[in-house]
């Protein structure tokens, strides 16, 4: 038996593959659940200001959301990544494309959650 | 074989080298329905254009050289019927396969997806249990037959590196590095509990995950290889593994 | 197997061009079209969504301005399909990555494409119905 010459390049692996199947997943649930309360809630549309406010003193729904939120940008981001991936860019480049996804990504997460506090907060 | 002939107009995509300009080149010809696309294309050289560039051996879908697109579409020349891609009158557009070196006209150069498959060390001969069964359908096999001295039977492997799977993957399209299908499906015969070198190559950046589950590689190949289908089978070992639900 | 300047942008056709394509690549055409679209939607979503933060007249004027404008509700529609099919697709493609079902991808898509249809029309339906 000879070992493969061919060198393995690291950048993607099983956990990555699992983390995007399994946001996906919590997303598709969340967003099902969105959709059936979204309904029951605002049945003629979630879309005045004062609308939006009572949607949100229900205090499950910023945390439904927040939870949307956290797991679609995690989706998006490895799903984005992998799609960049599929052109063989390098590592250098990679290294910048890690470090905007990891940093943008908390950035949306962080002002999406300020978002939902501040509109909470309003009710 | 009745000896009704049809009218096919070939249109052959030409190209002298790599970096020559291509174009189209049309032959009209009285075809049998019943032939096959290389027997169109080898009377079209024979007797129209001498300087058609074309590959084929064996004629029966053993070689795997004759590889094109008809139509848009992986095939063997050897094995597609002029019925089954044009009617009388009708028209067979042939162009190289896709996402290797252009050598010229209709040939490519296999030479990458030969270099990976000694990479992986593709084996000459396989366990009889490693195929799928003929006349099956596409699946593994539930159970192979033991030689009376309680080895395993050995066969020739099915995939005949023709590279039409990394034609019609748009992975291979776009990052030359990846492995491809069928580099995946001769890891996945060799199995990666006893090719931990393998495990590793499978489960990196130019490995399975790569794949975005297009499952073109299977639909257009010609030797029950199943490419897509190892791939997978491929992932659930590699996720087994490393969850250690599997040592 | 091509180099980056072989490939020119030929790898742009192959990956969105359907001819040719079986039912496993129209789904991957389906699913990446729908992941660029909806990703988009996503952060365009999250920058408009600052204006609640303006008070009511703002949300409210914006509000105005989106629903007199047919666009945005085809738009939603088109978002609303994009999850449908994305989402659907998405549970196929992570059956078949356990191995389940591979040998039934074509028939999987058939029933979840047929789904998101059914969804697409019912919000389609709900939307632009009397």
């Amino acid at each position: 038996m000879q070992d493969a010459t061919a060198v393995p390049k690291a950048g993607e692996n099983v956990w990555l593959w699992l983390t995007k199947i399994i946001s996906g997943l919590i997303v598709f649930v969340v967003l099902t659940i969105h959709l059936i309360v979204n309904h029951y809630v605002a049945p003629e549309g979630l879309f005045y200001y004062d609308d939006v406010i009572n949607y949100f003193k229900n205090p499950l729904i910023p945390i439904m959301e927040g939870t949307f939120l956290v797991f679609v940008v995690i989706h998006s981001s490895l799903g984005l990544r992998s799609i960049i991936l599929d052109r063989n860019p390098t590592q250098k480049v990679m290294r910048v494309v890690d470090t905007v996804f990891v940093v943008g990504g908390l950035a949306v997460i962080v002002y999406g959650i300020w978002l939902l506090v501040y509109v909470a907060g309003l009710g | 074989m009745s000896d009704e002939k049809w009218t096919v107009t070939f249109i052959i995509h030409r190209q002298k080298g790599p970096d020559s300009q291509p174009h189209f080149d049309e032959f009209t010809i009285e075809i049998h329905p019943e032939e096959f696309v290389l027997d169109g294309v080898e009377y079209i050289w024979a007797y129209k254009d001498r300087s058609l560039v074309f590959r084929h051996a064996c004629h029966h879908t053993t070689c795997g050289a004759c590889g094109m697109r008809v139509n848009g579409v992986e095939k063997l020349a050897c094995m597609t019927k002029i019925a089954d891609v044009t009617q009388d009158g009708g028209k067979i557009k042939l162009e190289p396969l896709r996402n290797f070196p252009i050598v010229g006209d209709l040939v490519v150069d296999l030479g990458p997806l030969y270099r990976k498959m000694h990479e992986v060390h593709a084996p000459e001969v396989i366990p009889l249990c490693a195929s799928p069964w003929e006349g099956e359908g596409i699946k593994p096999p539930q159970e192979t037959p033991k030689r009376e001295d309680g080895e395993e039977y050995i066969r020739l492997p099915d995939c005949i590196e023709c590279g039409l799977c990394v034609s019609a993957c748009p992975t291979a399209a776009s990052d030359a590095e990846y492995l491809g299908p069928a580099v995946l499906a001769a890891i996945h015969i060799q199995g990666i509990d006893e090719n931990p070198d393998l495990l590793a190559l499978a489960d990196s950046r130019e490995g399975v995950w790569r794949c975005h589950s297009a499952y073109e590689c299977s639909a257009v190949c010609p030797s029950n290889v199943d490419p897509a289908w190892r791939i997978m089978d491929l992932r659930k070992q590699i996720i087994a593994r490393r969850l250690k639900f599997k040592k | 197997m091509l180099s980056r300047e072989q490939q020119g942008l030929n790898w742009l056709l192959q990956w969105f061009d359907p001819r040719g394509r079986s039912i496993g690549g129209l789904a991957f055409i389906l699913n990446r079209i729908t992941a660029l679209g909806l990703v988009l939607y996503l952060y365009l979503h999250l920058y408009y969504l600052r204006q609640l933060t303006m008070g009511p007249q703002v949300w409210n004027a914006f509000i105005d301005s989106a629903e007199n404008s047919p666009w945005i509700g085809i738009g939603e529609l088109f978002v609303i399909a994009g999850g449908l099919i994305h989402g659907l697709n998405g549970l196929r493609i992570a059956l078949n990555s356990f191995n389940i079902a591979v040998p039934y991808q074509k028939q999987l898509f058939y029933g979840l494409f047929t789904l998101a249809l059914i969804g697409i029309a019912f919000f389609a339906v709900h939307m632009f119905g009397a």
